[in-house]
């Protein structure tokens, strides 16, 4: 039966805000003009049902005609202008086909077999071009990844194909350059590893099948084995432990009474009230988001939401977060390296992925941020977390046990994402586009949802003993991680998949999301799928944990992959592997000469600094992340009069009714890393805390997460690298805070084919997570009244403004950066909380990007209130108002309050005062330097995004 | 006596737990009810003194905003439905569960399978999330007894909550006061202006009921504000109990006296 096809478009005169949208992006984005009009329409197609049933859709379920109009196999009415129909790509799936095909079986529409669902564009005016429309359907439209434009009606809309037959790979009898040439592009092992891995075949008297080499790849690939955090380091000619052993002793060490699990699960465990756990996870997914930012950020959130729904027996998720660093939008198309994506694409696409997630499964995004450098503009850093609510008597990892059965839950298995894992740890190039493009998929954020409710219900009765994500890896990661200890038998041939043709490596190594495994004793079975049937959850029992600690997979009668885990899981030669890092001097710069103050344009400077995209307002990327869902913000990432002036952390009271909260902050600073990782990283980390703690959070009761996101560890980025490593282990010392999860990503090198290298500046982000005992003790940052005394708490060298905005906006970097004193700071940390817990605390900012006078605009701004400061004495204004020292904090007291009396030995310092003059009044040595409006400060802070996003 | 709340879910419910809280909070014995189970027959409808349809994004607001749900509700429940509005039973809808009740043709008019009103994409095509104004309008709604004309602070959270209907129904609706909530600014009047209007609804149109006052749908979270510390602004000092729980507890009073 022929296709049915039903166009769907809004009455003429009604508003069409996508194609609105469009039209502004065609002028804004691409500078385009001569559009008239651009129209949009949906676009559905139905196999297997006739005309009248196509009808019977259009009237019941696809148009609404208090609104719109609609077609059955032919055009819309009026569709004069050019028209261009984008659909995905075959075999990428598109979320909104199984709700068609739900909703025909609920009309009691019989019949039909696939659905489909695109989107068409008409554009009129003269600028629709040929040549415009094609540079239209490049640059906005398509994403060649995992879309296409649709030229003629397709044949059938099935997918199907025979399935692969097993293949052997004959490496017994290569030779090194053989391995390697196996290697390249597809395992991304190096020699020693294709050596091991040829070494035990041989022994085993058998060549391996394309699954085992792909099993053993995406087990030892530096994404699943994090190899260079493993490996024996010998830095600048001295051997030291490695990275992640260092990161691990100094948590043991500090043995913090709240931690219930570190490192060993999906998330980092920590104990909260009433009998609960909390728990949190941060992930990257930078090379995802490069090739195909709006799936590649989806499937970003959705694993990590899957990693918490994959602690202990199962975590109910409370927050979503989202860290990016990008090149600036204004970045000129030339300067984009080869097979990489401008910037403004890519935040606006990687934000609408978050957000669609993230809105759709209910989970508030609420804590987040921007940073951009020009080195970002290859490879972006996407960072996405979640934290997760458990009962403490489930919180620790489970084990399976044999006998238990492997049940996967969720999402049908396809071709997605074949080699996420290899992919996502090898260098980028410009053939990364082309090789790797099955390595990205779309979302499906509702199959999760709906597996989430599912997983919690099971949970809720005990019936788990394990659970994991299907993450990097799929079946294989999953299953062979769950049954290392045990040993798995896999039948493949049960696995649900989205359409036929699958290899049977293909099913074991596919990374389709939305899947997880459970370990279920066998009494437990029935009832597990029972309650997934009441959540239209599928449940296949695809495995059974046994005891002979093997990885035995079959498909029907082949035997598909039969592997020793000692061998798979701890065969992996250990890297040793060398670093080499000349620290530089931090050395005064000795630029801030007394100038001549009087003489500057202070309001230019202070608008400059406002609009750096450092420092800039975020609210456009805010706003369309459902921050509020869940009900439990009790400090949101946006407050004040007019709500919109940030906070500095999220606040959730994630037990509806109960007054206890969890708090939420992270801290990261690439351009620091650039001077010098050490004092870089420790910026990180002390920003993180500081950010927590400025809301009223015990220092005493945070926990931490790192994320390294580094370019490809040569020597000396390797050596960079180490020195992050010591400054999170002295952090963790000094401070008693523990790390207890974290992730390295350490491919962010780009090589063009001229041999151009790009690497960015080294991102660890630091993310920091805790407990309040009472929300109600706890402040914002916006200014509460006129007449307050505004107070400096913290300790800072003024000389230090290495890596500033400041700095960039003069145009260079510096060697002088803030040298964080690990002694002075617990002490600081400490003070802030007791005050705020002392309810002396009218509000509290701290101290990062754009210093001291970004962080009081922004509390004027969400007062309405001025203030009048007074530089300190012994700094230049320049030092006073642009310093970015970490662990500083600026503090509104009451006018009566004694500043001696709340902080005590703490270094701090009266600054100013609140008024109702609604301006930034600076005095230096007695004279009024400026005073500079809230308005005019407000709208420089807010244009740059408000540009990008169009609001 | 507690009256009995069903808060329906199905897939991609999202906001069903903190509307049970808001209803349990306001004093109902609250029941979460998977759609499944109505269909199967395990549950019933008319088990229940108030129905509640969360926010969320029900199968995954494809086509239409809640229009599967809706499809799914008249095509297989229409007689409980039917049953449960004409026993006077209070029905909530609330952002995703507004669109649903649009989309079954419960709200405007209390016919199922008519739909004369819709929600479209906002004006600025995009999903927001904000804590607007809202003016509570003199109608018969039950839910918003003792509120009228009162102003109140309470959370947007959609891309598709655009008002819209032809004249005839606009003019219908607004003449038998049936329009319960309007967007305002902070003057307290109805505006159409961004972003105090959020979305461009017609006549600023955040909130409807049907004729009798019953059946209620609005685009805002009510139930996201039932606590004081979920304001926003609740450092700055916020007057009174929070505004959105006496949408609740005038849906349990009133079903309580049934």
């Amino acid at each position: 039966m022929a296709i049915q096809e039903v166009r769907v478009t809004n009455k003429p005169g009604l508003p069409d805000p996508a194609g609105n949208g469009l039209l502004y992006d065609l002028h804004h984005a691409l500078g385009l003009d001569g559009f008239e009009k651009v129209s949009t329409a949906k676009v559905y197609r139905f196999e297997g049902i006739d005309e009248g049933q196509a009808r019977l859709l259009a009237e019941r379920l696809l148009a609404e005609d208090v609104f719109q109009i609609y077609s059955i196999n032919g055009p819309l009415p009026d569709n004069t202008g050019v028209l261009v129909e984008v659909a995905y790509k075959p075999g990428v799936m598109n979320p909104e086909a199984a709700s068609l095909i739900k909703a025909a079986l609920d009309l009691g529409i019989e019949g039909l077999l696939a659905a489909e669902s695109s989107r068409e564009y008409t554009f009129r005016g003269p600028g629709a071009t040929a040549e415009n429309i094609a540079l239209i359907v490049d640059k906005l439209l398509v994403n060649a990844t995992v879309e296409r434009v649709v030229i003629a009606k397709p044949e059938t809309l099935i997918i199907k194909g025979s399935i692969g037959s097993i293949k052997t790979i004959p490496i017994n009898q290569m030779n090194d350059q053989q391995l390697m040439e196996l290697s390249r592009d597809k395992l991304f092992l190096n020699l020693e590893e294709m050596r091991a891995v040829r070494k035990y075949f041989l022994d085993t008297g058998r060549e391996p099948t394309d699954c085992e080499i792909e099993t053993i790849a995406q087990t030892w690939s530096e994404h699943c084995g994090h190899k260079t955090f493993r490996a024996t380091l010998v830095v600048n000619g001295k051997e030291k432990e490695p990275m992640l052993a260092r990161l691990k002793k100094a948590t043991e060490d500090v043995n913090h009474p709240l931690v219930l699990s570190a490192f060993v699960d999906n998330s980092g465990v920590m104990e909260f009230y009433r009998g609960q756990a909390i728990c949190g996870k941060v992930e990257t997914h930078n090379s995802p988001s490069a090739i195909e930012p709006y799936g590649g950020a989806m499937t970003g959130s959705g694993g990590v939401f899957r990693d918490i729904m994959g602690t202990g027996a199962g975590a109910r998720v409370i927050a979503s977060t989202d860290m990016f660093c990008f090149a600036p939008p204004e970045t000129l198309a030339e300067n984009i390296p080869a097979g990489c994506l401008h910037p403004h694409y890519l935040l606006r696409q990687v934000v609408a992925g978050v957000k669609d997630y993230g809105n759709r499964m209910g989970i508030p995004t609420n804590n987040g941020s921007v940073h951009f450098h020009k080195d970002f503009r290859a490879k972006p850093s996407i960072i996405v977390g979640a934290y997760g609510i458990l009962p403490v008597e489930s919180c620790r990892k489970g084990q399976a046990r044999p006998g238990d059965l492997g049940v996967v839950l969720g999402g049908r298995t396809g071709r997605d994402g074949i080699h996420g894992a290899t992919f996502s740890s090898g260098e980028m190039t410009h053939r990364t586009v082309d090789v790797n493009s099955s390595a990205v998929q779309i979302g499906n954020a509702i199959e999760e949802k709906r597996m989430s409710d599912a997983l919690l219900a099971a949970s809720a009765e005990g019936l788990i003993r394990a659970v994991t994500d299907c993450g990097a890896g799929g079946f294989s990661s999953a299953l062979g991680e769950m049954g290392e200890n045990t040993g798995v038998r896999a039948w493949l041939e049960r696995a649900p998949l989205k359409y036929s043709g699958l290899s049977t490596w293909e099913i074991w190594l596919s990374e389709s999301q939305e899947r997880m495994v459970l370990a279920v004793a066998p009494e437990n079975l029935e009832r597990l799928l029972e309650i997934c049937r009441g959540y239209n959850v599928e449940a296949t029992v695809l495995a059974e944990f046994t005891a002979d600690r093997r990885l035995r997979v079959t498909h029907g009668d082949d035997i598909v992959c039969d592997l020793d885990m000692e061998f798979l899981h701890n065969g992996l030669p250990k890297r040793r592997m060398t670093a080499r890092w000349e620290r530089k001097p931090v050395c005064p710069d000795g630029v801030e000469k007394e100038s001549n103050s009087l003489a500057i344009d202070w309001l230019n400077i202070y608008k400059s600094i406002m609009s750096h995209l450092n420092v800039c307002s975020k609210e456009p990327i805010i706003r369309v992340y459902d921050h509020g869902v869940q009900g439990s913000c009790a400090l949101p990432p946006l407050g004040g009069e007019g709500g919109d002036a940030p906070n500095d952390a999220v606040i959730l009271t994630p037990l509806p009714g109960e007054a206890c909260g969890v708090v939420i902050s992270h801290g990261l600073n690439p351009v620091l890393n650039n001077i010098d990782p050490y004092y870089g990283s420790l910026w990180a980390a002390a920003e993180a805390v500081s950010n927590a703690v400025a809301t009223g959070a015990n220092p005493e009761e945070l926990c931490l997460i790192d994320n390294f996101i580094w370019p490809f560890p040569d020597e000396e980025s390797l050596g960079a690298l180490d020195l992050a490593v010591d400054a999170c282990v002295d952090f963790v010392r000094a401070t008693g805070m523990p790390f207890i999860s974290g992730k390295d990503s350490l491919s962010s090198t780009y090589r063009g084919t001229d041999g151009a290298v790009l690497k960015i500046p080294p991102v660890l982000c630091v993310s920091a997570f805790g407990r309040v005992p009472d929300v109600n003790l706890t402040v914002s940052a916006d200014f509460k009244k006129q007449g307050s005394k505004i107070v400096l708490v913290g300790k800072r060298n003024p000389s230090e403004m290495a890596g500033s905005t400041y700095y960039d906006w003069l145009g260079r970097e510096g060697g002088n950066l803030p040298c964080l004193d690990l002694a002075t700071l617990p002490l600081v940390l400490k003070a802030v909380h007791r005050a705020v817990r002392r309810g002396l605390v009218l509000a509290c900012h701290d101290i990062s990007e754009g210093g001291l006078a970004a962080a009081v605009a922004e509390m004027c701004f969400g007062g309405r209130l001025g203030a009048a400061l007074n530089v300190v004495p012994g700094e230049s204004p320049e030092q006073f108002l642009f310093n970015e020292t970490v662990g500083c904090f600026v503090v509104e007291i009451d006018a009566g309050a004694d500043g001696a009396e709340i902080f005590g030995v703490v270094p701090w310092v009266e600054i100013g005062t609140t008024v109702p003059e609604q301006q930034v009044a600076v005095y230096y040595k007695d004279q009024q330097l400026f005073g500079a409006e809230l308005v005019e400060l407000k709208d420089a802070w807010q244009k740059p995004m408000k540009e990008v996003f169009g609001a | 006596m507690k009256p009995p709340v069903c808060v329906l879910r199905t897939d991609g419910t999202n906001c069903d737990e903190e509307t049970f809280y808001a209803f349990a909070k306001a004093g109902g014995d609250c029941r979460m009810v998977h759609v499944n189970q109505l269909r199967s027959g395990e549950e019933k409808l008319s088990s229940y003194h108030i129905l509640a349809l969360p926010g969320g994004f029900s199968y995954g607001d494809d086509v239409h905003s809640g229009k599967v749900l809706a499809v799914e509700l008249t095509s297989l429940l229409k007689e409980q439905l039917q049953e449960f509005v004409e026993a006077g039973k209070p029905v909530l809808g609330i952002c995703n569960g507004f669109q649903v009740l649009v989309r079954t043709g419960l709200l405007p008019e209390r016919k199922i399978g008519t739909i004369n009103t819709t929600l479209m994409h906002n004006d600025s095509g995009k999903f927001e999330c904000r804590w607007v104004n809202l003016l509570v309008e003199d109608s018969p709604c039950i839910f918003t007894r003792g509120m009228t004309e009162k102003t109140i602070s309470i959370q947007v959270a959609h891309g598709e909550g655009r008002f819209y209907t032809d004249p005839e129904t606009l003019n219908r609706i607004e003449s038998s006061r049936q329009v319960v909530f309007r967007y305002c600014d902070a003057g307290g009047k109805a505006t159409a202006l961004y972003p105090a209007n959020p979305n461009g609804s017609l006549n600023a149109i955040a909130g409807i009921c049907d004729e009798t006052g019953l059946v209620m749908g609005l685009m805002p979270h009510p139930e996201r504000f039932v606590e004081k510390t979920q304001h926003p602004n609740w450092r700055r000092g916020i007057e009174g109990d929070p505004h959105g729980l006496a949408v609740f507890q005038n849906a349990v009073s009133y079903a309580r006296e049934m």
